[in-house]
């Protein structure tokens, strides 16, 4: 197949995908016990207020009408009023994901540098004392719950060593800058990157690891290549389908990690804005939020399985 | 009989001939020093939780405003105590019980429901269709926000929280029982009791069932360390159990408010998190490769090396 076609194909397939996703946020609303106009409003508002709010949502009406509408309305690009802010949903979240796209390219720049290096060295180095300290790590990094990592470093790099800001993207008192937006995002890129490094080390690590036992490997370093050359020239290009799809696979982990470490470190994001909607009871804001995540990680998703398709050499 | 069908072929698979999945799991799990640890510390983890009335020193609510945020080695307090005056370490032991129930619970339950809904779909292609499309759709979430999502419009509270997880991780566990059932579909044994008119019924649930099983256990022990991490991040979140509860996510919360003054009071409840869900990951991985035909290969071949040491050299 093509790369044109495939990903055409692709494309296709995802449209029933996204279809589906406003589907389970339209729904998930019934989920909220009992009425969710008194739910918003709480239990002292009156009872025509609460009509009012379950005449601006649509509440009255039957289930197929009210998706109906609000799917029309969500391809315009309008997703309703934020109850807390009473401003268009849709308005406050483009600043929203901008920040929070930020956050996940850095941490996915970090997932595939480190974890392709640390793979490297670890398999390249089969079985030594730098192999075993990578394992013991990753293996570590793999299970530490990301919001404590988050306060650990907050806590060490932040309030200990004063190395780095411990909130928000820039620095109120003197905004601006790209120094001051990396030097902001290196703790909230390292807390959502982290479990996800350790996780594409891991098994980018085997992967190779296979690789370099196959014959080809031997041949080559049996015609006197330096171990490096073998490692880096003939072995990572076998493993790179296997890299490549475990990285794309972390997208997912990221945007769940990245809500914890957005409200860690007060970064202003999507993430956080779910948290203070879910605290404020905004629902619309809370299914924008979810939608706009659900949106970009089945577009990421596209992305990374095209990347995949490029670099498997069986497509030949 | 499905386990002589994964080998590859021209590999001599006799000498697995009687040798039961359970018989793997006891050499590769019980064999592997990493796994005993990892064991003995859940079997640790979940013997504190049961018994912690006996083990715990004080009661977990009991406060004492006198020693509050007091660090760890406080006369009488080992792990120190929190914001109330409350002991660290009896927390701890009595946390135990929610945050192991919290990530095994649903688990539990997300495999009684996929494993069925699994092989229903590999059975019916129609209903198995219209299952996947909807699992692909429930794929389209990154895990975490589904459950937040989930879990707040659910309310707080145990029980919601599992309903959450239980929704989250029933598309990943159907995937696997799935696609192990689409497998087993096409194999003899399922064709000769299609071929006399064995009912659907008794096809899927008494003929596939034991060797689909297997995978989605499998499966289930690797992912519940990651469940035991999102169930406490739930309520780290405040959208899971509540406090005054003890539950290790709360205690982790509670804690960074006053990280300034006493950071042992986030560290220590996120240390515990951390170890048990590494002995939960250690143990699945060995597991896993303790029911890979590629590693269960490495274990024959050993048997052998053991039994007929001439051979080997």
């Amino acid at each position: 197949m093509s790369l044109g076609r495939y990903i055409v194909a692709r494309l296709l397939y995802s449209v029933p995908v996204l279809i589906g996703v406003t589907i389970v946020v339209f729904l998930s609303i019934q989920l909220v016990p009992g009425d969710v106009a008194r739910t918003i409003l709480g239990f002292s508002a009156s009872e025509d207020r609460v009509q009012v709010l379950r005449t601006q949502l649509g509440l009255d009406r039957p289930l197929v009408i009210q998706y109906g509408h609000w799917f029309v309305n969500v391809i315009s690009g309008d997703l309703g009023i934020s109850i807390a802010q009473q401003i268009p949903v849709a308005k406050i979240l483009i600043g929203k994901t901008v920040n929070s796209l930020i956050l996940m390219f850095a941490s996915l720049f970090l997932v595939i540098s480190v974890g392709f290096v640390l793979s490297c060295l670890s398999a390249g180095r089969f079985r030594t004392l730098t192999d075993r300290i990578i394992v013991v790590i990753t293996m570590i990094l793999a299970s530490m719950p990301v919001f404590w990592l988050g306060i650990l470093l907050l806590y060490f790099f932040g309030v200990k060593l004063q190395m780095f800001p411990i909130s928000g993207m820039y620095n109120m008192a003197d905004p601006g800058g790209l120094g001051q937006l990396l030097h902001h995002l290196v703790l909230p890129a390292v807390t959502t990157a982290a479990s996800s490094i350790a996780i594409v080390t891991r098994v980018s690590r085997s992967a190779l690891i296979d690789v370099l036992s196959q014959p080809y490997i031997l041949a080559s370093a049996a015609r006197g290549l330096p171990r490096r050359d073998v490692v880096l020239k003939h072995g990572v290009r076998n493993m790179l389908p296997t890299f490549a799809n475990i990285s794309g696979l972390q997208i997912g982990y990221l945007f769940g990690s990245a809500i914890f470490s957005e409200i860690i470190f007060n970064w202003p994001g999507v993430g956080l804005q779910l948290y203070n909607s879910i605290l404020q009871r905004d629902t619309p804001m809370i299914q924008g939020c979810v939608l706009v995540v659900a949106i970009v990680f089945v577009l990421g998703n596209l992305l990374a399985d095209v990347v995949v398709h490029l670099l498997d050499p069986r497509r030949h | 009989m499905a386990q002589i069908s994964i080998a590859p072929a021209g590999f001599p698979v006799m000498q697995e001939k009687g040798r039961s999945s359970l018989y793997f799991v006891w050499r590769g799990v019980l064999g592997d020093p990493v796994a005993r640890l990892a064991a003995a510390v859940l079997l640790l983890v979940v013997l504190g939780g049961l018994f912690a009335p006996v083990i715990a020193p004080y009661d977990p609510f009991e406060a004492n405003p006198a020693l509050r945020l007091q660090p760890p080695g406080t006369e009488g307090h080992l792990l120190g105590l929190d914001n109330h005056g409350r002991d660290i370490l009896s927390r701890l032991i009595y946390g135990a019980r929610i945050t192991l129930i919290a990530g095994v619970v649903p688990v539990l339950i997300g495999a009684l429901i996929s494993i069925p809904l699994g092989m229903i779909g590999a059975w019916y292609n129609r209903v198995g269709e219209i299952i996947m499309r909807i699992m692909d759709v429930l794929f389209a979430f990154p895990m975490v926000l589904l459950a937040v999502m989930l879990a707040a419009f659910l309310g707080p509270g145990l029980p919601n929280t599992i309903v959450a997880l239980v929704i989250v991780l029933v598309p990943y566990n159907t995937r696997v029982v799935y696609a192990s059932a689409c497998q087993q579909r096409s194999l003899a044994y399922i064709e000769a009791a299609h071929a006399v008119a064995t009912p659907d019924r008794k096809i899927l649930f008494v003929e596939m069932l034991p060797n689909v099983v297997s995978e989605s256990i499998v499966y289930s022990c690797t992912i519940v360390g990651s469940v035991v991490i999102t169930a406490a991040g739930l309520s780290f979140l405040g959208l899971g159990v509540q406090p005054p509860a003890a539950e290790w996510g709360i205690m982790t919360s509670e804690g960074r408010t006053y990280l300034f003054v006493a950071p042992h009071m986030s560290t220590i409840p996120g240390i515990a998190i951390t170890i048990l869900v590494m002995a939960f990951n250690l143990l699945g991985d060995s597991l896993r490769d303790s029911l890979d035909p590629r590693t269960r290969l490495q274990l024959v071949r050993r048997d052998r090396s053991d039994s007929s040491p001439e051979r080997a050299n």
